[in-house]
């Protein structure tokens, strides 16, 4: 098969990429990896945060420069987002303590700009609005696919943070959590299991954590 | 889509009714040894020894890892270091077991500067997916993860470590859920486990496919937190010593000013990870950009033992088609819940939990026999029927539980509720590493060490679940036993760098190590030393890994 070659822009400069690769792998090609911040390559981290625009008339956008795939005329630019300062989360998070936390959660004027921001499919401002009312299981299963590569606070014309504060409740729920409670294990027993699992021969303790993990005790 | 497989898809979908219910072939431990001797990777034949450093006339390493060991440092020789930054522990690694060790670090009166080559949090941890395993289970007890996990590293784990790791598990995920880190619960409340390859029942806790991205995106924001300094897009070009053998700092490359940055530090903690990047025998790798093995080197040269470095896990389900995402994971959790490992017939050849060496080694057979579908780009895989997964558990349940599978398959047009996926094994986690002992110390004085970089605790194979749980037990561990032994301040000098250079003027040529960035990135350093490599190439890589772009 032979792939296609097509033309894109990186800042203004014309490359060679070749059909089916992603942005990143053009750059690493052209040799132009420094051009974007590259951390995972595999969509997870958010440091290759790059803006599109596309010579046929179609709206361009933000993405993931190491998920995107190259298309002819494409031009990519370069859009790394600064950290922003976290907040601590709370045990027991409320309206009140979010809003406090983060003061511009009411400016939200719902121009949805997050929502179509977020390379991760995420209902942003939607999600925003239900902090707003404090619904925040919803939230936190909203921003379970988060990569915290923080477009949605770029784009914000209103400051508004729906990743770190979806971050926050998050953390705050998880606080909650009961933990697992500590099992019954009797010390004495346990510590005789331990005794014979830890037999000082490699044989005998391979052929020993055979037999334990069929039954998970000692044969009798 | 897919349409140059059509003939390979029709016989797995004709097949998948006939095969719900029906057993895969279990390989007894003689044919999976015999297996693993002709096709794992590992075995293959292609490594040797080393000619300099601790190891020699020791264990045998892949070739491209003994190169980088053998291979002289990017510092100049006449370099003198100067003290830039004094501080009492330094971090190398920003990932899962270097943010866990900054936290535990916290509250200690010791100031803690963290330097990472990339951004805080760009790492394995925030790659890996299926989960972290802690014996939660009512049929289950720290005993027998420990055995296992033994079986599963085929009885070379240290046994003190993994003695350690298996009985802090519960603790493990106490620790991680205060930190507001939230694991997929039952219905009831409780904790849902899930098994892996290798458990004999149940201990996987997961966040859907994004296990390792929840782990790390709390710890980050719980660093950033704390009176951590983060020296970020700092690389980790050497260590420093204190003439006496002891390790007390380290000289950084600031990668925004290009200048170098000499580290006093009175407790130096390596976390720098793994090595996929360093694409073994020109395999893919499900690693991130800065895996390339420098902790490996840097350890090395300063005295630090190697141990089990002749072994590598290839995850067996790496993604093969399409092209972009070839090598990136796909989580055996997938399988643990019900999707098949199935040839190019439809046929379901092996049982897909049988450990993860096993069965890389089993899809290599089939692939090597001619049973394995091509892809238009020249890679050959086998099929994972995902399908399966709803027809088994209920529709939907693929989408509910793997959403981060959906969304990078979902650009190709490749919904893998509905159709299999192409996998092929892909070069996954460094089993092998520095020599620690169970307080985290290296042979070396000085220098601690934690995760991934480090080796023993596995054996000669990991199972799923165990590495998130290895950073979160030996960060802490390693902070744990910096706050009790640290010493006083040191000498800073290059004595240590020195000794290796004179031993290693034996070798013809040789390269500058570490990688410090993948060859198919281009990527290099900007040092005089890397700059005049660069320009000679009196060493041209001996091996590049395969562009498949380039046909």
């Amino acid at each position: 098969m032979t792939v296609k070659r097509v033309e894109i822009k990186i800042s203004g400069k014309t490359i060679q990429a070749q059909e089916g690769e992603t942005v990143i792998h053009a750059l690493w090609a052209a040799g132009m990896a420094e051009s974007i911040k590259t951390g995972c390559a595999g969509g997870v981290c958010g440091a290759c945060t790059v803006t599109l625009r596309y010579s046929d008339g179609r709206t361009g956008g933000t993405d993931l420069a190491c998920m995107k795939p190259v298309e002819a005329g494409m031009e990519v630019f370069p859009c790394p987002v600064e950290e922003d300062n976290p907040v601590a989360p709370v045990a027991d998070p409320e309206i009140s303590t979010l809003q406090s936390a983060f003061p511009t959660l009411n400016r939200c004027t719902k121009c949805g700009s997050c929502t179509t921001a977020c390379p991760m499919s995420i209902p942003v401002m939607d999600s925003v609005l239900r902090m707003q009312k404090g619904e925040f299981s919803e939230v936190a299963e909203d921003f379970t696919t988060c990569i915290h590569c923080g477009l949605c606070r770029f784009v914000c014309e209103d400051k508004v943070k729906p990743h770190n504060m979806g971050l926050w409740v998050r953390r705050s729920l998880g606080m909650n959590q009961i933990p697992p409670s500590e099992k019954n294990d009797k010390e004495e027993d346990a510590e005789k299991e331990w005794q014979y699992l830890l037999d000082e021969d490699r044989e005998i303790r391979l052929e020993r954590a055979r037999q334990f993990r069929q039954l998970g005790r000692v044969e009798p | 889509m897919m349409d140059w497989a059509k003939a390979s898809l029709g016989k797995v979908e004709a097949s998948r009714t006939f095969r719900l219910d029906q057993p895969a072939p279990l390989l007894d431990p003689t044919q999976a040894t015999a297996l693993l001797k002709q096709f794992h990777p590992d075995y293959l034949g292609h490594e040797r020894k080393v000619e300099v450093g601790p190891n020699v006339g020791d264990q045998k390493f892949p070739l491209e890892l003994a190169e980088l060991l053998e291979g002289d440092s990017p510092l100049e020789s006449d370099y003198i270091p100067q003290i830039d930054i004094e501080t009492d522990v330094l971090i190398l690694g920003g990932g899962g077991a270097g943010a866990t060790a900054a936290l535990a670090l916290e509250g200690s009166g010791l100031t803690v500067h963290l330097a990472t080559k990339l951004r805080l949090g760009d790492s394995n941890t925030v790659m890996a997916e299926g989960g972290i395993q802690s014996a939660l289970g009512v049929e289950d007890s720290p005993r027998r993860h420990f055995a296992d996990a033994l079986v599963g590293g085929h009885g070379d784990n240290d046994p003190d470590l993994l003695r350690i790791l298996c009985e802090q598990g519960p603790e493990s995920i106490r620790w991680l859920s205060q930190l507001g880190c939230l694991f997929d619960q039952n219905e009831d409340g409780k904790f849902r486990l899930r098994g892996g390859g290798g458990t004999s029942v149940p201990r996987v806790l997961a966040c859907r496919d994004y296990t390792g991205l929840e782990i790390m995106r709390v710890l980050k924001d719980a660093v950033r937190l704390t009176a951590t300094q983060l020296l970020e897009e700092h690389v980790a070009m050497e260590l420093v010593d204190d003439g006496k053998g002891r390790v007390t700092g380290a000289i950084l490359f600031d990668r925004n000013t290009g200048s170098k940055v000499c580290v006093s530090a009175r407790a130096v903690i390596l976390a720098t990870g793994g090595s996929g990047q360093i694409r073994l025998q020109g395999f893919p790798t499900s690693n991130h950009v800065g895996a390339t093995g420098d902790g490996l080197v840097l350890a090395y040269r300063q005295g630090c033992r190697l141990i089990h470095l002749d072994s590598y896990q290839y995850h067996p389900s790496g993604a093969c088609y399409p092209e972009a995402l070839a090598g990136q994971l796909v989580t055996e959790a997938i399988r643990s819940i019900g999707a098949q490992v199935v040839n190019a017939e439809g046929v379901h050849f092996i049982d897909e939990m049988a450990y993860r060496d096993v069965l890389a080694g089993a899809i290599i057979k089939e692939i090597a026999e001619g049973r394995g579908i091509k892809t238009p780009h020249g890679k050959t895989g086998v099929w994972l029927d995902t399908p399966m997964v709803d027809l088994k558990k209920g529709a939907g349940t693929l989408a509910n539980q793997f959403p981060g599978l959906i969304h990078r398959f979902e650009r190709y047009n490749i919904d893998p509720a509905s159709q299999p996926i192409l996998i092929y094994p892909t070069l996954h986690y460094q089993n092998g590493g520095i020599r620690v002992d169970s307080e985290c110390r290296t042979d070396v004085a000085g220098l601690w060490a934690c995760g991934e970089v480090t080796g023993g605790l596995h054996g000669k194979n990991r199972l799923m679940g165990n590495s998130l749980l290895d950073i979160t037990v030996f960060g802490r561990k390693s902070a744990e036993s910096v706050i009790s032994n640290i010493p006083e301040r040191g000498a800073v000098t290059l004595t240590h760098l020195k000794r290796f250079r004179e031993e290693r003027s034996k070798i013809e040529g040789g390269k500058i190590s570490p990688k410090f960035f993948p060859d198919a990135s281009k990527m290099k350093l900007q040092t005089p030393l890397v700059e005049k490599e660069r320009e000679e190439k009196k060493t041209p890589d001996n091996f590049e890994p395969h562009n498949p772009f380039n046909i």
